[in-house]
């Protein structure tokens, strides 16, 4: 019983990722694929793993999820997009990789259950984020560093990639106003 | 003064829905005050039945989709915005011993990732109107919601440092000696003008951009879906003021008067803020409003939080 | 003691420096004697480019083209010894270095398929005013980049203002419009990029051409743009008028001189009595009439107080446009006042048409001193309130400062007139130019600002309503006592002592307000510094009682034609912060 929070959270989970696979208008594999998200949200949450679950919508389905919307609807898709989708839907496309992908299933579930058990309670006792916070800038700071890192990286191109290059004229009107 | 959960959240939703039909009025009467005129007075005492007048006309109005719409989303767009303020306030707690999940210990992370959440409405509204109106609106509406978001925050690490815990209850029991906005000024500050931009209200109301773009990013929703966005609006505005009261005002804290009193008048005085920048400041430039954005707000949100990590260290014991 | 200022007379005038240029050479066909006393020399079609291109040197002349337009002349009668013409291709030119300097150039045009060299390589300005005349008298200018309709809609058949074209809509068959037709008129509108030579993509990005009107917030009445974007940044746009054309051009051929004067009024809707200015200006000319003192001055306070009107108008539309949306309720409560005394002295608000050919309508209402002396009073403390709010707010001039500029050269070019050239730094105001009623014997500034752009404009306008209000106080200190109708035969209507004593007292009071004055033949202009720019009528007269030709030439037509040149490269925010700042009303444009 109180598995069902988790049981349903990852039904629900797994027949989003089905519908954002089998859609043929880009927009709406993508909100099911924020469904998806938000369901993998509840199932953190499920695990005792509250700041991950908020991480996940807050970063993911929140701010990465936006981006691919925002730009899939400046690509104006019409009509032909949505016939080729469907073109690509026929099975001769998907009979191999799902046959392959299932093969992978099949081996992960074997290697796990020949795994030797954890050694650790077996209740799941929740993660607050100040835990979370320890951790990170205790043992992982340095895989924090290295995220900062990068981020700095995507920082600095996407200054350099957005700058106006135009030449201001008189009639532009300043593109970086003084408010 | 407690209740059971159902309770708890049926008058919640009560109040809020209410708020939000009452606001319809109550907005119209404040701007009219400070615009020289009368705002609706006819219908019943004050014209408040005005509300309930507007509410009628808009469910009876056809409920139209365009030819040229994707229905789905076009229908599913409004839920998402009212939704997510709804669900963000349950984590708001009205007094100690009143809230839906007030002790949820990453209640402040929850109210962010609503916010985030609810930039799916505008953006969704935009796409599925396929108009070049709706279109233009809510690009302008997702640039906006997401940059700002970044600086709300940001700006209120400054409280969760202070108070220790993203916990929302707790925020407000640390506040019992000194409100947070005098040591947090600067977040208070900066989290304001978030919650204004993320709310798009004026001066931050660019994807709807009244004089520009007709209605912006609803431009094609017309009845009770129109209402909805309306009243999610609204809603909004009630959220931030009670984030507002909530993480640097003192929450129900206040002498004399009973808690939930005290919540209430601080919430209805931000309100009335909102009402007026609405009446009295113009509309920046988009272009301007991001510059603001991250130009000004980031550094001085960045500068919030190292001072006040600075600060917490100096003064922490051992 | 103000004094009637008589109409100046030719040779009092500077030395016409564009006349001098012209009247000698060979090209000259005959040099006109008009009523007006503008110099008007007479031109060869293939001579017309080149004398016109000579005129425009030297280029610190800043000579404009400041209208450009048609007059049918296979109906008239009286032309004296005028060269033979069917249309005549009339170009006005003025001078803003020489006070006073004015050309008029006339080119005679056969009436088998009329066509002219165009002008719009020399003045850009010509473009509309080219299309105009192709649109309403098919004229064909030889070498105009786009010869098209502008103030007819594109489906129309004839040239609207030619004498042999219908006036009315029951001279012609029943209108209906069916399903058919009016998918026609709709595509016949749908915009086509390529027939304006614009591209539909980029190297690497489609452009969005999107509709801006005519149903818009912002367009300040019935007005499209289409715009080329690129993002939120205009590639290029293209205005599209004729919305609100209701053929007030035509309507003067039909209606006596006097009862004319409403149609006048709904020119510029804001403008109300300014508008009857330069018609019964010309009229007066025409006739020979010299208004009294006390008429001359209650004109010219009538007409500041509706520039204050409208101005209040521009100011509060303005700040709302941008944003800002309660200042404007604010000006109107002001506006309110300035009604009362209108209504008071008038009798109507928007419309008064109380101008009447030879003077005023009626004497001022006892009282009316201290309803103008209240509000003179009232008015500057908000003013003042108006700067706080308005123009020291942060967004509103981030918004508007640096937005829409122009220079002075450019705005000659363009024809722009009024607030929009004096924002640009250029002293130059008709009332102190070429002084007309007795403007010459009231004191008063011509504000300017240097840069230009939309928030200098909003700043000039302020300062021209602040100046309004010291011409009306001198008003009302100095307003002389006497008649206010003019005691001349051709007044309309006559004064008071002057009907119904007798039988014939009783006949020409009559025959004046119903068939309307016989104004003896002849051509003249009156041209006023209106509130949004330079109005000028120009009525030729056949000895009729109804107008042969009234010629509009409105201050907002040029202006609209300008915003392509300063909004490319701007986004659209800027561009409704740039129609806000230009102060222009549909019908001042569309006629």
């Amino acid at each position: 019983m109180s598995d069902l929070p988790f049981i349903l959270f990852s039904l629900v989970a797994a027949w989003a990722a089905i519908m954002v696979v089998t859609r043929d208008i880009a927009v709406h594999a993508l909100l099911y694929l924020v469904v998806v998200l938000l369901s993998l949200a509840g199932v953190f949450f499920a695990l005792g793993a509250p700041f991950a679950a908020m991480l996940e919508i807050i970063i993911y389905a929140g701010a990465v999820m936006v981006l691919f919307v925002f730009v899939v609807m400046m690509l104006n898709l019409g009509q032909t997009d949505r016939d080729r989708e469907r073109h690509w839907m026929a099975p001769g496309v998907w009979i191999g990789p799902t046959l392959l992908s299932g093969l992978l299933l099949i081996a992960l579930c074997l290697t796990l259950r020949a795994m030797p058990p954890t050694t650790g309670s077996d209740t799941l006792a929740p993660i607050g984020p100040q835990t979370v916070g320890i951790l990170l800038y205790g043992p992982y700071v340095l895989s924090v560093e290295l995220a900062s890192f990068l981020l700095l990286a995507g920082l600095v191109s996407a200054f350099h990639i957005g700058r106006d290059t135009r030449a201001t004229g008189v009639n532009s009107g300043t593109a970086t106003g003084d408010v | 003064m407690t209740a059971p959960m159902p309770v708890i959240i049926g008058v919640t939703l009560a109040i809020l829905l209410g708020l939000a039909t009452f606001l319809t009025w109550f907005e119209r009467r404040l701007l009219g005050l400070w615009q020289d005129r009368y705002g609706p007075n006819r219908v019943g005492p004050g014209g408040i039945l005005q509300a309930v007048a507007d509410g009628i006309k808009i469910l009876f109005k056809q409920d139209w989709i365009p030819p040229f719409a994707d229905r789905g989303v076009f229908v599913l767009a409004p839920a998402i915005g009212m939704m997510t303020v709804l669900l963000s306030f349950g984590v708001v707690p009205v007094t100690a011993f009143w809230s839906i999940a007030g002790t949820l210990n990453v209640g402040l992370l929850f109210v962010l990732a609503m916010m985030g959440m609810g930039v799916y409405g505008v953006v969704l509204a935009g796409w599925a109107s396929n108009s070049k109106y709706a279109l233009l609106g809510s690009m302008r509406a997702a640039a906006q919601m997401i940059s700002y978001e970044v600086f709300m925050g940001l700006s209120v690490l400054g409280v969760v440092m202070q108070a220790g815990s993203f916990t929302m209850r707790d925020i407000v029991l640390a506040q019992s000696g000194l409100w947070f906005v005098v040591p947090q000024a600067l977040g208070c500050a900066v989290f304001t003008l978030a919650g204004i931009a993320e709310t798009h209200r004026l001066p931050f109301d660019l994807p709807e951009g009244e004089n520009e773009l007709g209605a912006g990013f609803h431009t094609e929703y017309s009845g009770m879906k129109f209402g909805m966005f309306f009243l999610a609006e609204y809603a909004g505005v009630v959220l931030v003021s009670a984030l507002l009261v909530t993480l640097y005002l003192g929450g129900w804290e206040g002498p004399l008067l009973p808690p939930a009193l005290w919540f209430a008048l601080k919430t209805s005085a931000l309100v009335c803020l909102f009402v007026l920048l609405r009446a009295a400041l113009p509309r920046p430039r988009y272009d301007q409003l991001m510059a603001l954005g991250w130009k000004i707000l980031l550094p001085l949100s960045l500068l919030n939080i190292a001072a006040t990590g600075a600060i917490l260290l100096l003064h922490a014991p051992g | 003691m103000i004094v009637a200022t008589p109409p100046r007379p030719a040779d009092l005038r500077a030395p016409a420096t564009m006349f001098a240029q012209v009247a000698h050479t060979p090209a000259i066909l005959a040099i006109e004697a008009t009523r007006d006393a503008v110099p008007t020399v007479w031109i060869a079609r293939q001579d017309a480019h080149a004398a016109l291109a000579r005129l425009k040197q030297p280029e610190a002349a800043l000579r404009m083209l400041l209208d450009l337009t048609v007059i049918d002349e296979r109906e008239r009668t009286h032309r004296g010894d005028q060269p033979p013409s069917a249309f005549t291709l009339v170009y006005h030119l003025l001078s803003f270095a020489d006070d006073g300097d004015e050309l008029r150039v006339k080119v005679p045009l056969p009436a088998d398929r009329p066509h002219a060299p165009t002008i719009s390589d020399l003045w850009p300005n010509a473009n509309w005013y080219e299309c105009e005349a192709w649109d309403l008298f098919g004229i064909v200018f030889d070498g105009h980049p786009f010869l098209r309709r502008l103030l007819t809609p594109p489906t129309w058949t004839g040239h609207p203002l030619r004498k042999d074209h219908y006036a009315r809509a029951t001279e012609m068959p029943p209108y209906s419009l069916t399903e058919d037709q009016e998918k026609r008129e709709q595509e016949a509108l749908r915009f086509d990029p390529g027939q304006w030579g614009m591209h539909r993509h980029s190297a690497n990005t489609d452009f969005m051409f999107l509709n801006l009107g005519p149903n818009h917030p912002s367009v300040h009445g019935v007005f499209r743009i289409v715009l080329q974007l690129e993002g939120e940044r205009i590639v290029d746009a293209v205005p599209d008028i004729g919305f609100h054309h209701r053929g007030a051009e035509k309507m003067g051929e039909r209606q006596s001189w006097h009862s004319y004067i409403p149609y006048t009024d709904r020119v510029d809707y804001l403008g109300g009595v300014m508008n009857n200015f330069p018609y019964v200006m010309a009229v007066e000319t025409l006739a020979g009439i010299q208004p009294p003192p006390r008429a001359q001055m209650i004109r010219v306070m009538l007409a500041e107080l509706f520039r204050i009107a409208s101005h209040l108008v521009f100011y509060g539309t303005m700040s709302q446009d941008v944003g800002q949306l309660s200042p404007v309720f604010y000006m109107f409560t002001d506006r309110e006042r300035v009604f009362e005394i209108i209504e008071a002295i008038c009798g109507f608000r928007m419309h008064p048409a109380f101008f009447r050919i030879g003077g005023v309508a009626m004497d001022l209402p006892t009282g009316w001193d201290g309803l103008v002396r209240t509000f003179l009073d009232y008015l500057p403390k908000r003013l003042d309130e108006y700067e706080k709010m308005v123009m020291r707010n942060g967004i509103f001039r981030a918004r508007t400062k640096g937005v829409g500029a122009y220079t002075v050269r450019e705005a000659i070019e363009w024809g722009v007139t009024g607030p929009g050239l004096r924002a640009c730094g250029l002293e130059w105001d008709y009332r102190r130019r070429a002084p007309y009623a007795c403007y010459d014997q009231l004191e008063f500034d011509i504000p300017t600002a240097a840069n230009g752009d939309c928030y200098d404009r909003v700043v000039v306008h302020i300062a021209e309503i602040r100046q309004s209000l010291r011409i009306v106080r001198q008003c009302v200190d100095n307003m002389p006592a006497g008649p206010i109708k003019a005691d001349h035969p051709l007044t309309t209507p006559p004064p008071r002592t002057r009907t119904m004593h007798d039988i014939e007292t009783l006949i020409h009071h009559f025959l004046n307000v119903s068939w309307g004055p016989v104004i003896p033949p002849g051509e003249a202009r009156g041209c006023v510094e209106a509130t949004k720019g330079l109005n000028q009528y120009h009525l030729v007269s056949d000895g009729g009682t109804m107008s042969y030709r009234t010629r509009i030439r409105t201050p907002s037509f040029p202006h609209l034609q300008m915003i392509p040149l300063i909004s490319r490269g701007a986004m659209i925010a800027d561009l409704i912060a740039i129609i806000g700042s230009i102060d222009f009303v549909m019908a001042d444009v569309d006629r």
